[in-house]
């Protein structure tokens, strides 16, 4: 079947739609992660709207770069981010008060920001022209990435390790070197039954 | 209208613009880190368009925003350590409630 | 008097021997040393507290006896005395001060006082303050003071001097607030270095003046150059006034005279060794030293002596008639001293330095005697000072009583003891120089005299006893450390006078002290007529006797007089016949009403206004920058919140500021 030139009644060639499309799905879901009121839904709208990036990515012809997206975006960086979510909402549960007291100073802080992006470059005369579509390929980044940028690639190698071990050391639970320490420690309280409770009804629960 | 530099660059401010606002207004930690990836993406995207749009950038754009990713990768790390590592001592995952650093 | 109509030979000063500069040395070191080491290891000391502090003494004692024999029997310094430079103290510009001493032949007279005195008052507090438990800082102050005073004697300058002075000012607010538990000790201490800092101000003042007119503070060039300033026109005469009067501003404060004189009185608070060493005779004689040691400039301001006559003259008539009522056996004698006080002051006034000098040596020995021996007294009937609860002591503390009616015979001037010689010459010189309202006045205050010493004799020692019963029994005589001190001091205020005063006006302490006045003599020019015993002096002497005899037996009759029995009865009748100015000697004139009236009351409103003032318009002013430099950065504190995001709103709206300025400025 063949898909007319255009799209009717808009007039837009299908790249537009697509754009458009993508737009739509990458800002709705960059704004439900900014206002969401469940952190977890936040979590999943930031993979949506990631998702619509990479998208982009094709469009702009860079395959590779679309590529890397999906896998430490969507694969690795929200993954780690729903799991952190886990971690820290397990008691808490989603919160009423999203946002703090200066949200709306926030606010006005982003659209001004907005703005002043906007008429920059509105204002900017840009070249119009796409290059060469063959210059993102591939063969031709890779080529860049061991001549030109030989270095940055060392020096992000080695930031990866260093965050590698920097994140595993943050995160990692001090080891209690007093056992009588841990005792006070609010978890293991928590986890006791609470003393009002007659211990009777928990051993008749049992079986 | 995809054909123009503009559009991603439009693109890329308002997405930039919903980040910068959740990370000023949202009082969860991780809520935070989340804004900032979006600001880091909206980044990417205007150095892809960049890359894709003026050809002496041909092929550096993309892979310069390689490297971004990478580096937020680093970041997202981190971060998420420090949440975790915050939030293990304060029993909070709320940023408004960290004022040690006041004093 | 001593005459000597040539011009003084341009003395050449020495500057002594190594030894003798040693000696000098020695007699600052030693007192200092003891207050050291007494302060630091007496509380250790126990009941010994006096080992280091009483030997110390003794010895500068002995130094300064070797000191006053070259001075003034060998003359080995010569009419200049002995002036040596220690170091160069303050050498900033043009200001030039040194720590330099001299020992002329005041200082030496000086000396004998206060080392003799000092001496035997420290031997005295060995058993006067035996039971107290600070006697150790009770021998730490009171080297302090000997050190104090002997730098005031020695020093050849007149910062020198003011340090020394304050010195002295402060050993005396340390031994009067010695009990600092007491209330009233506390604030007698507090009063007397706060009226003493109204005399000090003048004396500053005066030494400011000093260095502003003459470029120097050394005693010798002060000496020399003012009084040739003076001569040259190079200052005017009401200058030289004001400095003299500014000088005597600050020997008011030391000495208590009249309006200054209401801290003496209250000082009794301290220990009595305190009151006789330094609140009679010593520290009270600084001004008079002052007075005396500056008489090359007073010598040129005869206004200036005509004031310190007056007042001099209204001290002593006002100080008597307020000893003639009080109660307390040491209030009397306060009275009594500055009653003495001002007769040295009438006698500097009136021109007559060599009998002040001469009084002021006299009256050291007995005002220190009779102290010492109320101390005793007080000591015998355990701490009770009021003379109404005592009586009949006589035969049961016989040493004190002795020595006491000694010193009491000396200071109402009965021939040959001590003060008869030196107050009959202050009256004499006083009447032949022409201040014959001086002379009244010091002849009715002879009266006084004789009439409130003998009143303490016969209220203490005669009579019926009225100690209490319960400490009747228990009177006893002082131990030997107390009564030694006694003896020692009755033998000098019974025979000092005919030692250095005979021939009348023409003695040795006359011959000893001319060429210290030699400036004065001659600016003054009051050549004296030869003494005539059967002339006016014989006349003048027979009076002032007279006087005394009738006080005395006055005194004798009304209060009793040995066996003599006291009559109560007329001295209730007398008292209720005069019952106006009997009050109004008992309660000191008023003078402490009107203090109160004229400087906490009046005074405290104008100070309140000025604290007001103070308060709200220049601490306001101050205080008003503070709080504003405060408020602003308690407002600016507010933007460390310590909270990430508000920071992070920070720099957006920093990044917008400097965007949106950018845009501006770029177009």
């Amino acid at each position: 079947m063949a898909l007319p030139q255009t799209i009717p009644l808009l007039g837009w060639s299908w790249d537009d739609l697509i754009f458009v499309v993508l737009a739509g799905v990458m800002l709705g879901g960059a704004l439900m992660v900014v206002i969401g009121r469940n952190i977890i839904r936040s979590g999943l709208y930031m993979i949506l709207s990631f998702a619509a990036l990479a998208g982009f990515y094709v469009l702009l012809g860079a395959p590779i770069v679309a590529a890397a997206q999906v896998l430490i975006y969507i694969g690795a960086i929200s993954v780690l981010i729903l799991f952190a979510i886990m971690l820290t909402q397990s008691k808490a549960g989603p919160s009423n008060l999203v946002f703090h007291h200066q949200a709306w100073a926030a606010g006005v802080a982003a659209v001004g920001l907005a703005v002043l992006l906007l008429i920059v470059i509105l204002f900017t005369d840009w070249p119009a022209e796409v290059a060469d579509g063959v210059a993102a390929g591939t063969a031709a980044i890779a080529r860049l990435l061991f001549s030109d940028y030989v270095l940055a690639f060392e020096i992000v190698s080695v930031l990866l390790l260093a965050a590698v071990i920097g994140g595993v050391f943050l995160a990692k639970r001090e080891e209690a070197l007093d056992p009588g320490e841990r005792q006070v420690d609010e978890p293991t309280l928590a986890r006791q039954p609470p003393p009002d409770r007659p211990r009777g009804v928990a051993a008749s629960e049992g079986p | 209208m995809s054909q123009s530099l503009d559009a991603y660059l439009i693109l890329a401010s308002l997405l930039f613009a919903i980040g910068t606002f959740g990370f000023l207004a949202r009082r969860n930690a991780i809520a935070m880190l989340m804004s900032i990836e979006l600001m880091l993406n909206a980044v990417n995207l205007a150095i892809v368009a960049f890359g894709a749009y003026v050809p002496a950038l041909a092929g550096h754009g993309a892979l310069i925003a390689l490297f971004v990713m990478a580096v937020a990768a680093a970041e997202a790390t981190v971060g998420l350590a420090i949440v975790i590592a915050i939030y293990r001592n304060k029993r909070t995952p709320l940023v408004d409630e960290y004022a040690s650093m006041r004093e | 008097m001593p005459f000597f109509t040539e011009a003084p030979a341009e003395a050449v000063a020495t500057t002594g021997s190594s030894l003798d500069q040693l000696l000098v040395i020695a007699l600052l070191a030693l007192p200092l040393a003891g207050f050291g080491l007494t302060a630091l290891v007496g509380r250790r000391l126990g009941a010994r507290a006096w080992i280091i502090a009483v030997p110390a003494i003794i010895v500068v004692w002995l130094a300064a006896l070797y000191l006053i024999y070259q001075t003034l029997i060998v003359g080995a310094f010569g009419d200049a005395g002995m002036h040596f430079r220690l170091y160069e103290w303050i050498p900033a510009g043009d200001f030039h001060v040194d720590v330099n001493f001299a020992v002329d032949a005041l200082t030496a007279v000086m000396l004998i006082v206060v080392t003799t005195v000092g001496m035997l008052v420290h031997v005295y507090s060995i058993g006067y303050m035996a039971h107290d438990p600070g006697r150790w800082r009770f021998f730490a102050y009171l080297n302090f003071f000997m050190f104090s005073m002997l730098l005031l004697v020695l020093a050849d300058n007149f910062l020198l001097l003011f340090v020394a002075w304050e010195l002295v000012g402060l050993s005396s607010y340390l031994l009067i607030g010695f009990w600092y538990r007491r209330r009233s000790a506390a604030l007698a201490a507090k009063k007397a270095f706060i009226v003493n800092r109204v005399g000090d101000l003048g004396f500053g003042l005066g030494i400011m003046a000093i260095w502003t007119t003459v470029g120097s503070l050394d005693f010798g060039e002060v000496f020399t150059r003012l009084p040739g300033q003076l001569e040259s026109g190079a200052i005017q005469p009401w200058m030289m006034i004001g400095i003299c009067l500014l000088l005597f501003a600050g020997a008011m404060g030391k000495s208590a005279q009249f309006p200054l004189h209401v801290w003496l009185p209250d000082a009794m608070e301290g220990p009595t060794p305190v009151s006789a060493l330094i609140h009679a005779a010593t520290m009270v004689n600084a001004g008079v030293y002052l007075v005396a040691r500056a008489n090359p400039l007073f010598a040129q301001a005869p206004e200036a002596l005509f004031i310190v006559a007056a007042v001099g003259i209204f001290t002593c008539i006002l100080a008597a008639s307020i000893a003639l009522t009080q109660k307390d056996i040491k209030r009397v004698l306060a009275y009594s001293t500055l009653s003495q006080l001002g007769y040295m002051f009438a006698a500097l006034g009136v021109g007559a330095f060599v009998p002040a000098i001469f009084h002021l040596v006299t009256h050291g020995f007995f005002k220190g005697l009779l102290f010492l021996g109320s101390g005793s007294v007080i000591h015998a009937v355990h701490d009770e000072q009021d003379m109404d609860r005592m009586g009949g002591l006589w035969r049961r503390i016989g040493i004190t009583h002795a020595t006491m009616l000694v010193g009491s015979l000396a200071i109402v001037g009965i021939p040959p003891l001590a003060g008869f010689f030196s107050k009959d010459e202050i009256l004499g010189e006083s009447f032949k120089l022409g201040f014959v309202w001086v002379w009244a006045i010091g002849i009715v205050v002879a009266l006084m005299t004789a009439f409130y010493m003998f009143r303490l004799m016969g209220k203490t020692f005669y009579g019926p006893s009225n100690v209490d019963p319960h400490t009747e029994p228990r009177i006893h005589e002082s131990p030997r450390s107390m009564t030694v001190p006694l003896i020692l001091l009755a033998v000098p205020s019974a025979l000092i006078g005919l030692a250095l005063g005979l021939p009348p006006e023409n003695g040795t302490i006359h011959h000893w002290l001319e060429p210290v006045f030699r400036p004065l003599d001659e600016a003054l020019h009051h050549g004296a007529a030869d003494y005539q015993i059967l002339g006016i002096d014989g006349f003048l002497l027979g009076a002032s006797v007279a006087v005394a005899a009738v006080g005395m037996i006055v005194a004798w009759r009304l209060f009793g007089f040995f066996r003599l029995g006291p009559r109560p009865a007329l001295v209730s009748s007398v008292t209720g016949r005069l019952r106006g100015p009997y009050v109004f000697s008992l309660r000191k004139w008023y003078f402490d009403e009107l203090n109160d009236l004229l400087f906490v009351r009046i005074g405290g409103v104008v100070a309140r206004g000025l604290w007001w003032f103070d308060v709200h318009v220049i601490d306001g002013a101050v205080n008003g920058v503070a709080s504003l430099t405060q408020g602003t950065g308690r407002g600016l504190r507010l933007v460390q919140t310590g909270r990430v995001q508000n920071y992070a709103l920070g720099i957006a709206a920093g990044l917008l500021v400097v965007a949106v300025g950018y845009l501006i400025v770029a177009r």
